[in-house]
């Protein structure tokens, strides 16, 4: 740290008000006299009055003579007494969270001392449950975030970007496809069944997170987070702990998202913002095929190795598939063709966005005026993102003690969608995986599909599947000051989703033979808020002390028509009204929470502080006498540093040590109907309606609560140079949210019960540090790393999910633990695969199956370096994720060896394979699938996705303002933003973070989804 | 003050609307289970449910047909899914998601069955006539004997559950019955059907004449051979009604449904009741994913006129020459569930005949299905031939329907002809996941 104490640069501003005077120095310049007083010597009585930014006195100011150990501090009015100082004496004026001042005392008695808030940390405001607070006073574990680091990173919704940025929060993106869900975990994961998202807050809105798409894309669903225009943000908040969610109740076991949107300011002349940015994407690798010739050869091994095994099939090397044409065969291998499919559906994709808002305010409004666009091509055809967004939000004192305002975000998103995900008819990566390379995509001249797949050049010529967001997201609030310190607030908040989809499928494409198919499917999420508070804050003294009370009340109505045409007169024909049979459907669900809340703070002397919260939560979706939930928090805050006993250590700025205690609830995710028994209308039969029973009722359903400690240390040094945050948790779920399986001979499958119990435990550390200030040159790293260790504490039948079981969650191991047979090793005589015989009855089956890893990893987080000089900017921003497993499906299918023959492409990692005896290889010899060597869920594909990504380089050059006045402008920036440009991963596929399906309890199989890209954009930011 | 107490009431108002009236919030697509069967409407309505459950994919729409062809020999697999091929391969796992999915569609028809025999009786209302009410309960003990012969040829023993699954507790922790005593429920269901069923032509719901047909398979697998001839004759007999219709596609091809070869098929209207079938076997370019298609044996044996007669229309080829089997073939998915045909009540009777040392009249009946084939007599003369010769008849007249594997298992020839030895691979594996939530199941042997 030496080294960079000795640039020290502590500016500090200092406004005598009663002189109207204003000095400005700073520590390395030399201190400015800036008059001289007459009376040396001469010792004088000083009184005086330190005050805040607001103009109140500060209590327990520290003013110290310098160079004596002589000092008082402020009274509770913030008044001192001085009894005999000398003109000359200099006073330090110091608090925590203020800037330190120096003043002469010169010829003045009276002194007013204004302080300046400290730009640290510490007096940052943060968000939090209904309302705002410093970061000095927190005792919950919150973290905020700068979003605008990281809105270059071209993933389309804004929490993807903040991969790596929140200690104890995992992100991962699963899929390359901009506006597609993501995987937020925030500490760890708590329900099977139940939701583990954050519940995410925009602007005091609880804004839907649930994709509305209803048409399938291969397991992948659209972000209705994406609608959201990252640059219309200007903070984000993460709660995490019970202290700082439990004000959130039954919402906030995931943890909680504030959004705060950009806002004008009172008296601020209008200022215009642009940005502008155009980009390229691609994908940073592909999958290694076999060429065509190696895959005939591995055909044919894998026919003469099944022939010598089973004689029966009659299966020789004179009857090999791939033989000369003249003896009836497919052509010798070396005389196969390759035929290059990634090629052609992988493309430079291109991004451009552009972002314009005004804003400003008058003496009793404030407003912000945004408008943006952004347009976005996937890596593969033809998928595309658009979205277009404006923004008002507008603010109005009505007088002195009313104010009004309301926030508006009106965004449209239209998406030419295709399945990049699994499934087969319009499958992308199906047409193109699926294909050996040897199949030429004509046949007699004619375009054919493949191995029961269609045809990619017809398919990506013919895909039209789109769909269309339109959403709004308002709050209309009024605001009162009652009484001094006595703030009532109501507010009225509105969700809106009307969701579009449309597909057209051709005749040329397998869905829609023989005659044309299209759907169209209309969905509506409305979500209305209606919410008050009453809020009082009141300083006695050195007792500070806040209460606050509301409720709010929350219906949700999801509908859905949805209508379908087959039988078109030719492919001219799109539309339902023209197909010679149509169909339809309906759908509507709705479900309520009622909610009261409760809390109070106390401080003393902003040295102690305590709270305690309470909010009762009433779901419409449980059992009839369970549906209110009580969820209570508790939480303290020793400020340590302000104790007596640290003052003298300065290197200290600031020590805080934190504890919180509370219960929060989760009944997301569920049915809305989940605790009711339910006959269902839709088991018609010729045609006429029919009844059956659908569900089974459980009036016992309740809430799954979690419970849990947080322990935290705050620590400041050198005046906030380096700053350190650690949080120690322990969460624990009871009531777990599962759907039970019901034995079969019951007639059901599953029942939703509470039985589940889920325990996450860990640590968070962040660290920050100011390694060099000096005028021209800033450099500042910031690192967080977690750790979470996750455990199914109870859980009375193990869960079996993903294809081919691939994932088990049982009592004692992780959730999403992969659930393998243990290769040991390829027998270098026999070229077979061994198996790990568990219980050694010499044979493999599904009992010798066990866990080997899981999707957590050990630990994970980000770095990032930021670095100013002069106007050049640089930011690097690492994100990483170490002894996380990923189960690599797609390579179990490219491995096949030659037994999927013409219906499946095979790996270049398969020409590895043993041959003949005494190779050593991990790969067997070809022969009949899923018996032995290429058996469904061995390990040999489970691997280690581990990876040190960088996440985004940007390069940034903004004009000396005497430049850019000169041409009308405030500022000019020019930038050039890397995102994904490095990645370290032992992961063999193309991205270790791919995921192919948005089912909670299918994460880490990868069946083949477009990587995460790797892109370029050069932008520019101006404002005027 | 005054704004203060104005603010204060509404909050507290607001607090008060709030309470449960706003949190009872009842579906619209879907009804309480605690009123279900009361009248007449709703006892139609749910009669037409068990229907819907044995239409279900799982069931006679896909999986439970795919099981009885796929284990046998006129099958193969292109596709990816191995869990097929375990059929094919006779290796079938206990996580088989197949025959788990097959084993709860099943309990959930017998559920349903339940319900109509449990609450249809104890409705009091003037409509639903003892007329009405003997012919709903009659039709659910019908499709309850169905469910359960075929939980028997598949797994053996199982659990009998007769009553409605009211709650979670319900209908679990029941041990397996014996096979024979499964069969015993069947024909326990078939007598009750019977009698309360009339003596009517439905070729889409149960009657008394469906309930014979089935009767006659049923004794044809406990090898009572005189009761199977006699309720084979009972359908056969019925010449206004049953009859094989000329030529052999003429029970499926062109979009028909219902025709005299019919006895009982499943109805799909295409829209709200989609058979889903087709898509497993049609080729791409007729939107299907041709994942199961016949096998090379069987594309031989069709295309030989000699021993198929008509019957390659069950076959075609694609644009890429490619053999596809056609039996499921509207689209969108209408396509019928040939449950019972009159042809399997002629090589019942062939067969029982021929057991009974009944040559003449037995070659009789399987030269009926030769000659609908376009086929001359057959050449057997000996029991042993003629029983060869049904059986060779059978895997043709039946080549995409669910026959084969049973039959080759009931004559104890699946070691002769697939060359599966080991008799504990003569039925399937208990799903893994029914062993781990209920303990009172026991895994079959050699699983």
């Amino acid at each position: 740290m030496k080294p960079y104490l000795s640039s020290v640069h502590l500016s500090w501003r200092l406004t005598l008000l009663a002189g109207g005077l204003s000095l400005s120095q700073g520590l390395t310049a030399r201190p400015a006299e800036t008059k001289t007083y007459a009376f040396p010597h001469a010792r004088i009585q000083v009184t005086g009055k330190v005050l805040d930014e607001n103009g109140n006195g500060i209590p327990g100011v520290n003013i110290q003579i310098k160079g004596s150990s002589r000092g008082v501090t402020t009274n509770a009015n913030g008044e001192f007494q001085l009894p005999d100082a000398e003109p000359s004496a200099r006073l330090i004026i110091s608090f925590i969270g203020y800037k330190t001042q120096e003043i002469t005392v010169g010829n003045q008695t009276s002194l007013r001392v204004q302080l300046v808030p400290e730009q640290s940390q510490l007096s940052e405001v943060v968000v939090v449950g209904y309302g705002t607070q410093e970061r000095k006073n927190l005792i919950g574990s919150i973290s905020k975030i700068d979003p605008s680091e990281s809105k270059n990173i071209p993933t389309g919704s804004f929490d993807a970007q903040l991969q790596g940025k929140i200690p104890g929060v995992q992100i991962s993106s699963n899929t390359g496809v901009p506006g597609e869900t993501v995987n937020i975990r925030v500490r760890g994961a708590t329900s099977i069944n139940a939701d583990n998202d954050p519940l995410y807050v925009v602007d005091g809105v609880f804004i839907n997170n649930t994709s509305l798409q209803s048409i399938g894309t291969g397991g992948k669903a659209t972000s209705p987070i994406a609608d959201i225009n990252p640059n219309d943000i200007e903070s984000i908040e993460i709660l995490k702990d019970a202290e700082a969610t439990a004000l959130y109740g039954s919402r906030g076991a995931n943890g909680v998202i504030l959004i705060t949107t950009k806002r004008g300011k009172f008296d601020q002349k209008p200022r215009i913002h642009f940005n502008a940015s155009t980009g390229w994407n691609k994908a940073p690798r592909l999958w290694d095929l076999t060429t065509g010739p190696e895959h005939a050869q591995l055909v044919n091994e894998w026919w003469i190795n099944t022939g010598k095994d089973t004689p029966s099939l009659n299966r020789t090397e004179a009857n090999r598939p791939f033989r000369p044409v003249s003896e009836g065969g497919r052509g010798l291998p070396q005389e196969q063709q390759t035929y290059d499919r990634l090629g052609e559906l992988f493309r430079t994709a291109r991004l451009q966005n552009y972002d314009l808002s005004l804003a400003g305010g008058t003496n009793d409004t404030r407003y912000y005026i945004g408008g943006s666009y952004t347009g976005q091509e996937a890596i593969i055809k033809p998928i595309n993102f658009e979205r277009a967004s404006f923004k008002v939000n507008l603010d109005q004192k009505v007088n002195d003690n009313v104010q009004v305002g309301v926030s508006n975000i009106l965004t449209r998103t239209y998406r030419n969608q295709a399945r990049a995900g699994d499934g087969p008819q319009g499958g992308l990566l199906q047409a193109a995986l699926h294909t050996p390379t040897y199949l030429s995509p004509y046949e007699n001249g004619v375009l054919v599909g493949r191995a029961g797949f269609d045809n990619l050049t017809l398919l990506l010529e013919n895909y039209d599947v789109h769909s269309i967001s339109l959403r709004y997201i308002g709050n209309l609030y009024g605001e009162a000051e009652l009484l001094p310190g006595l703030k009532f607030r109501t507010s009225f908040g509105i969700d809106y989703n009307g969701y579009d989809e449309s597909e057209y499928w051709n005749n040329l494409l397998i869905a829609g033979s023989p005659a044309g198919l299209a759907t169209s499917s209309q969905t509506q999420f409305s979500s209305l808020l209606n919410e008050q508070t009453l809020s009082y804050r009141k300083s006695l003294g050195k007792h500070g002390f806040g209460l606050l009370v509301g409720n709010t009340l929350q219906s949700d109505v999801l509908k859905r028509t949805y209508a379908e045409g087959r039988g078109f007169a030719n492919n001219a024909f799109t539309q339902i009204s023209s197909a010679s049979t149509t169909a339809g459907s309906q759908s509507w669900s709705k479900s309520t929470l009622a909610s009261f809340f409760a809390k109070a703070d106390y401080n003393y002397a902003g040295k102690y502080l305590v709270n305690a919260s309470l909010r009762a939560d009433g779901s419409s979706r449980f059992g009839d006498d369970k549906k209110w939930g009580y969820f209570p928090s508790v939480g303290a805050a020793w400020r340590i540093s302000q104790e007596e006993f640290l003052k003298g250590i300065t290197a200290l700025s600031d020590l805080k040590l934190r504890a919180s205690y509370g219960i929060t609830g989760n009944q997301n995710g569920i049915g809305n109907f989940a605790a009711q028994g339910l006959w269902t209308g839709g088991a018609s039969y010729q045609g006429n309606p029919g009844i059956a029973p659908q569900q089974l009722g459980n009036p016992d359903l309740q809430w799954e609560k979690t419970q849990q400690w947080n322990v935290g240390l705050d620590a400041a040094f050198f005046g906030g140079r380096l700053s350190a945050e650690f949080n120690l948790y322990s969460k624990y779920t009871t009531n777990g949210l599962l759907q039970l399986t019901l034995p079969g001979t019951t007639g059901f499958s599953t029942y939703w019960s509470n039985a589940a119990e889920i325990s996450n435990k860990g640590f968070e550390l962040a660290l920050q540090s100011v390694n060099i200030q000096t005028p021209e040159l800033k450099w500042t790293t910031s690192l967080n790393l977690a750790r979470n260790v996750n455990n199914i504490e109870k859980l009375e039948t193990p869960l079996r999910y993903g294809s081919r079981d691939l994932i088990l969650q049982q009592q004692g191991s992780p959730l999403y633990s992969f659930w393998v047979y243990n290769q040991l090793y390829v027998d270098p005589q026999t070229g077979n695969v061994v198996y790990e015989d568990v219980n050694k009855d010499g044979q493999i089956t599904t009992a010798d199956r066990q866990i080997r890893g899981s999707i957590w990893p050990k630990f994970f987080g980000g770095f990032t370096n930021n670095l100013t000089y002069k106007g050049f900017d640089l930011n690097l921003f690492f994100s990483f994720s170490y002894g996380n497993k990923v189960y690599n499906h797609n390579k179990f299918f490219g491995e096949g060896g030659g037994a999927r023959d013409a219906a499946r492409v095979i790996f270049a990692s398969n020409n590895a394979r043993w041959q003949k005896p005494g190779d050593i290889t991990d790969v067997p010899r070809p022969d009949g699938v899923n018996v032995n060597n290429y058996r469904d869920g061995g390990s040999r594909w489970l691997e280690d996705g581990s990876f040190l990504r960088l996440r985004s380089l940007t390069v940034g050059y903004t004009f000396p303002k005497n430049w850019s006045k000169k041409v009308g402008l405030e500022t000019l920036r020019l930038y050039a933003a890397g995102s994904n440009l490095w990645l370290w991963t032992k992961y063999t596929g193309l991205d270790p973070e791919s995921s192919v399906s948005s089912d909670q309890n299918q994460q880490g199989i990868d069946l083949g989804t477009p990587p995460q890209p790797m892109g370029l954009q050069l932008g520019l930011n101006v404002s005027l | 003050m005054k704004i203060h107490t104005y603010l204060l009431t509404l909050m507290s108002v607001t607090a008060l609307t709030s309470c449960e009236k706003f949190l009872d919030v009842k579906p619209r697509e879907s009804i309480s289970d605690a009123v279900t069967i009361t009248d007449k409407t709703s006892a139609e309505t749910a009669v037409r449910g068990v229907y819907s459950a044995l239409a279900g994919s799982n069931y006679y729409g896909t999986n439970f047909q795919a099981i009885g062809y796929l284990s046998g020999d006129n099958v193969q697999w292109t596709g990816s899914q191995s869990i097929v091929q375990e059929f094919i391969n006779h290796r079938v796992n206990a996580d088989n998601s197949m025959v788990s999915g097959v084993w709860t569609a099943v309990y959930q028809t017998i559920n349903r069955a339940n319900n109509v025999i449990g609450k249809v009786n104890e409705v009091s209302d003037p409509t639903l006539t003892d007329a009405l009410k003997k012919q709903y309960t009659g039709e659910a003990y019908f499709v309850r004997a169905l469910a359960y012969f075929d939980l028997a040829r598949i797994w053996g023993g199982v659990p009998i559950i007769t009553q409605p699954t009211a709650t979670p507790t319900d209908n679990r922790g029941i041990a397996r019955s014996t096979q024979a005593e499964t069969y015993a429920q069947v024909i326990k269901d078939l007598d009750a059907a019977e009698a309360l069923l009339t003596n009517t032509v439905d070729r889409y719901r149960s009657t008394q004449k469906t309930v014979w047909a089935l009767k006659a398979r049923y004794y044809l697998y406990q090898k009572d051979w005189a009761q199977a001839e006699t309720y084979a004759t009972k359908l056969i007999g019925e010449v206004t009604n049953y009859s094989l219709i000329k030529p052999y596609s003429a029970f499926f091809a062109n979009n028909v449904r219902g025709t005299q070869e019919s006895i009982f098929e499943i109805f799909y209207n295409g829209t709200t009741e989609i058979n889903a079938h087709r898509g497993q076997w049609q080729p791409q370019t007729n939107g299907g994913t041709r994942q199961w298609a016949p096998s090379d044996a069987l594309v031989t044996l069709l295309n030989d006129a000699s021993v198929s007669g008509n019957r390659n229309t069950l076959i075609g080829t694609d644009n890429q020459n490619r053999w596809y089997g056609n039996l499921y073939y509207r689209n969108p998915g209408s396509d019928p569930s040939y449950v019972l045909r009159i042809a399997e009540q002629y090589l019942i009777r062939a067969e029982a005949r021929t057991q009974q040392n009944k040559l003449t009249q037995a070659a009789s009946d399987l030269n009926a299905v030769r000659d609908r084939a376009g086929l001359a007599a057959t050449t057997a003369t000996t029991a042993e031939g003629l029983l060869l010769a049904i059986e060779n008849e059978r895997r043709l007249e039946f080549a995409l329907e669910p026959h084969r594997w049973f039959d080759l298992v009931r004559t104890n020839r699946a070691g002769a002809v697939l060359g599966v030895t080991d008799a504990k691979r003569f039925v399937l594996p208990l799903p893994v996941d029914q062993l781990l939530v209920d303990k009172a199941l026991v895994q079959n042997e050699g699983y």
